[in-house]
């Protein structure tokens, strides 16, 4: 198990998982929101945050995680109403239709919530549809060690 | 009587001059011996420079507090840009290659190079020319090396994770140093420094290789590059490749450089006829 940590949100990968939990600011008058993205495949450099260029790479056994935060004027909208991950997956929440960008095969699940006063999008993609009962299992291992707690 | 005069300034210029040299040359010897580890002047008390102190390692090459591990572990860290990141070295589908580098030593300087020359090929984390292993390197924390240096440095497609830690776990003794990782098997297959990345590229490869062919990316083990044998086909290695292997071996069997196996007790052990 490897721990990964920053902008309060932390997590413990299984063996062989990438992770990686950065910000992406290009506009220096706003504050920076974290991403993390997990993978059991290698995680290139230069990638999308919800997983363009690195979805495309995944075989049929692999799993993406994307966990994308918004601004705190988001937490009181309707859409980040729920509260938490909503943990485990079901095979049956992976559909071909929620994925951000339709390769075929994969299978995508996606999540807006919120937890310890910050809003969410969890986002999930499986290699196979076919797998969604292994994948989906793996996704909620990684997942489930995952805290969020409040920014410093 | 002026003549001779002038024949002895002469000569005593020359003496001189003579003289000069072979203090000079006294000195770089001094020197080169003072680099080898010969202690001058006070004997054993010497400290040895640039050698390593001998140590004897277990098979896997491990050193120090890991000396117990002899498998591979992930590695965590952050990026040049201060984000988290990790990265799946064990119990994955594909093999890594980690290449422990510096910003600072110079032999690093041509892996800094080749790897954003090759920045396109590598196509992010996964190199074709190795067989499809992922190239990921690995520096020390951020508190142990220059930022400024390193973001000249980076290749812009190529995973650099700084984890001094890494290093520790890997027991890395010095940079550049590479470790080859089977992800399946969770194992390291071959270690050790090199010179060039064509040197590198071409010892993965041979690794590959011995192992049973172009396939070899997609079997679970490979027990890395083994010594040539009598009657094996010529593998045409060139010198330094050839060193560089032999070193993998030694390395591999626990004799690191400075080992005291490496070096004859008396010169007896060296011509016994003598």
């Amino acid at each position: 198990m490897t721990r990964l940590a920053a902008h309060s949100i932390d997590v413990e990968l299984p063996n062989g998982w990438d992770g990686s939990i950065y910000s992406r600011n290009s506009d220096p008058s706003t504050v920076a929101m974290p991403i993390m993205h997990l993978a059991t495949f290698p995680l290139p450099v230069q990638r999308g945050d919800f997983g363009g260029g690195a979805v495309e790479l995944m075989g049929s056994d692999d799993v993406f995680v994307s966990l994308f935060e918004y601004g705190p004027e988001s937490v009181s909208q309707p859409l980040f109403r729920g509260l938490g991950m909503n943990l485990p997956l079901s095979p049956r929440q992976f559909n071909p239709s929620g994925l951000q960008r339709v390769i075929r095969g994969q299978a995508g699940y996606q999540r807006f919530f919120q937890e310890a006063g910050r809003a969410f999008c969890l986002y999930v993609v499986i290699g196979s549809v076919f797998n969604a009962t292994r994948l989906a299992r793996q996704a909620t291992n990684a997942l489930s060690s995952v805290r969020i707690g409040v920014p410093a | 009587m002026m003549a001779l005069v002038t024949i002895e300034t002469v000569l005593i210029a020359l003496l001189a001059i003579l003289v000069i040299g072979l203090l000079r040359s006294h000195a770089e010897i001094l020197s080169k011996l003072h680099e080898l580890g010969a202690g001058v002047g006070s004997g054993d008390t010497d400290p040895v420079v640039n050698v390593p102190a001998p140590q004897r390692l277990d098979r896997g090459g491990r050193t120090g507090a890991s000396v117990e591990r002899l498998t591979p572990v992930d590695i965590s860290g952050v990026t040049v840009g201060g984000d988290a990141i990790a990265v799946g070295v064990t119990g994955s589908t594909h093999r890594t290659l980690l290449a422990f580098l510096s910003s600072g030593c110079s032999t690093c300087s041509g892996f800094w190079k080749a790897f954003r020359l090759e920045g396109g090929v590598l196509g992010g984390s996964v190199v074709p020319g190795l067989g499809g292993a992922r190239l990921v390197i690995v520096t020390r924390d951020p508190s142990e090396e220059s930022i400024t240096a390193l973001g000249n440095l980076v290749p812009s497609k190529t995973v650099v994770v700084m984890s001094t830690k890494a290093w520790s776990d890997y027991a890395v003794p010095a940079s550049p140093y590479f470790v080859f990782v089977d992800g399946p098997s969770s194992s390291i297959v071959g270690e050790g420094t090199a010179a060039t990345w064509d040197q590198v590229q071409r010892l993965v490869s041979l690794s590959f290789a011995d192992e049973g062919g172009a396939n070899g990316a997609t079997r679970k083990t490979m027990p890395g590059a083994r010594m040539q044998a009598p009657g094996d086909p010529p593998n045409s290695l060139s010198g330094p490749e050839r060193e560089l292997r032999n070193d993998m071996e030694l390395a591999r069997a626990g004799i690191l450089p400075g080992d005291p196996s490496l070096y004859a007790k008396d010169i007896g052990e060296v011509f016994p006829n003598v």
